[in-house]
């Protein structure tokens, strides 16, 4: 689906992103993750073609980033970029969701029904206009114009960023199902570790432009050295499952940690009783 | 690298003149190009500007603004030519239009003081930093410092355009939009990027004025500046050039 192959970028001669080498299968859910000015954006810009590589190759379903305009593959991937005002121009959501679509080639009656099933979930009024909105909702109403196009790969850059647990709850359900139900391929950057844990089971790393982790998200978690060189924290259930002692996977959600706290009292409890 | 209005860090004796002898410097050579009747100061204003400009290292903004400049010129040349029907008939055109010796005259000199206005102030923005210009402007000349800083903040929002309208690109090419299509899809993306465009535009402007006024904006008045400005004896030179400058424009 993606696949990086060493690639570097450049702005008069300051390196961006530094020999970056990964590959993310169909279906696959990735966090990726970093400090302030890693160049998460400037990676994710590069997948979409935004802008070309200056050394390396990207493969997008096999075909290079550098031969093909970013409408066509604007064709296959969605983007949501981290200000979603940039996207947003439509004087109703209803006439947001649907632009475009005749550009790719959609028939009126398929792009109609398209845009009443993603009016059905984003529960929003479809007269309203989206700037209107407050910020979470637009950010959905901007989610909602990529979803309409049904891409098999979603970028998301911070798509829960700024937004009330509720909301953010909403929008990441949303993706989630797209990706369990219709393999969505979703790389999405995040700097919520608890939100990378709960959604993507796969995490990167990226600081001063190199990726410096690739893995699974839990055990990834627990490498609080290198997570501290990105400014990250670990999700705290995992801190807590590390310290007492537990092994990656074992127990690293609210409830089998309790689960585990409950019986090990009990059982602590119960050997206090025979002695 | 400084964009073509930006502030460009140096070390010149212009660098470190007075902003106002600086802005005079540049008024002068735009006035004195229309004060003019002369073809030959004109062009002697030009490449006084132009080898200026290279002599201080900003060659780069020197060819940027005639590339920009320059074609407008050139469309309004070609495009008002045919039209001055004074002086002698050099080339009879279709339609009654001709080609006259005044005429070309008259729009070469339109064109060389529409470019000979531009260079001078693409090259004083280029020498002054805008905080020490509106400094000058308030300080020195009394103007009031709000009327100063919406001048200097509309040139310094020029590149924030720039920028903005790079990304409102990218966003909507993400989404499908092609910017090579046919003339009635160009039709269609002007909504597209314009809307998000001046969308950001207005909200930015008016964060802009509403964080200036929580920082005390308008209590602002003409002796608040730290820094003091005064003439030296360095500006004496280039003073004498802008009163020369002055006084060939109006006697040719
Ligand atoms: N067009 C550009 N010109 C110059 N520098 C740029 C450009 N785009 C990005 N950069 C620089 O590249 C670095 C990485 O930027 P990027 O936006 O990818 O960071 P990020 O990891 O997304 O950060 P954040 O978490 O703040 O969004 C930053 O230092 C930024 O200043
Ligand atoms: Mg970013």
């Amino acid at each position: 689906m993606i696949l990086l192959e060493n690639v570097s970028y450049a702005i008069e001669s300051r390196e961006l992103i530094s020999g970056a080498s990964l590959r993310i299968g169909q279906g696959e859910f990735a966090a990726l993750a970093g400090e302030n000015g890693a160049g998460k954006s400037t990676l994710l810009k590069l997948i979409m073609g935004l802008i070309k590589p200056t050394r390396g190759d990207i493969l997008i379903q096999g075909a290079s980033t550098r031969d093909r305009k970013v409408s066509a593959l604007a064709r296959t991937v969605g983007y949501l970029f981290q200000n979603p005002d940039r996207q947003l121009f439509g004087a109703t959501i209803r006439q947001e969701l649907s632009f475009g679509l005749d550009f790719l080639g959609v028939s009126k009656s398929d792009a109609e029904s398209r845009v009443e099933e993603t009016l059905g979930w984003l529960k929003l009024d479809p007269d309203r206009a989206p700037l209107s909105l407050s910020r979470g909702e637009r950010q959905r109403v901007a989610l909602a114009s990529l979803f309409v196009r049904r891409p098999s790969l979603l970028l998301l850059d911070e798509p829960t960023t700024g937004l009330d647990y509720r909301e953010c709850m909403q929008m990441m359900n949303t993706v989630a199902r797209l990706n369990r139900e219709d393999g969505v391929t979703v790389l999405m950057i995040t700097h919520d570790m608890e939100i990378a844990l709960d959604f993507a089971p796969r995490m990167l790393t990226l600081s001063g432009g190199r990726i410096i982790a690739d893995g699974s998200t839990r055990e990834l978690m627990r490498d609080e050295a290198m997570l501290k060189r990105a400014s990250l924290i670990p999700a705290q259930m995992v801190a807590l499952a590390r310290r007492l002692g537990l092994a990656p996977g074992e127990a690293d959600d609210a409830d089998s940690l309790a689960e585990w706290v409950a019986s090990s009292v009990k059982g602590g409890a119960q050997r206090a009783g025979h002695t | 690298m400084p964009g073509i209005l930006e502030y460009q860090s140096g070390d010149t004796f212009l660098h470190r003149a007075h902003p106002l002898v600086k802005l005079l410097l540049a008024a002068v050579i735009c006035v004195g190009g229309f004060l003019t009747q002369s073809l030959w100061v004109n062009l002697a204003l030009l490449a006084l500007s132009i080898v200026g400009g290279f002599a201080l290292g900003m060659g780069r903004k020197v060819k940027a603004s005639l590339k920009g400049a320059g074609s407008l010129c050139l469309f309004l040349f070609v495009v008002q030519l045919p039209f001055v029907r004074m002086g002698r008939t050099l080339l009879p055109l279709p339609f009654g239009l001709r080609i006259t010796d005044l005429g070309l005259r008259y729009c070469a000199q339109l064109g060389m003081r529409l470019l000979g206005a531009t260079l001078p102030l693409v090259l004083m923005l280029g020498v002054t930093r805008l905080s020490d210009l509106t400094n000058t402007l308030v300080a020195q000349l009394g103007i009031p410092y709000r009327y100063a800083f919406v001048i200097t903040t509309a040139i310094r929002f020029i590149p924030v355009l720039f920028v903005e309208m790079r990304d409102v690109i990218e966003a909507q090419t993400a989404r499908g939009v092609e910017l090579d299509g046919s003339f009635k899809q160009k039709i269609r993306l002007i909504p597209p990027l314009c809307v998000p465009l001046l969308v950001s535009c207005v909200q930015r402007m008016e964060n802009n004025a509403l964080a200036a006024e929580l920082r005390g904006f308008y209590l602002r008045k003409r002796g608040s500046g730290y820094r003091r400005y005064p003439l030296s004896a360095a500006d004496a030179p280039a003073l004498a050039a802008c009163a020369l400058i002055l006084i060939i424009a109006i006697i040719t």
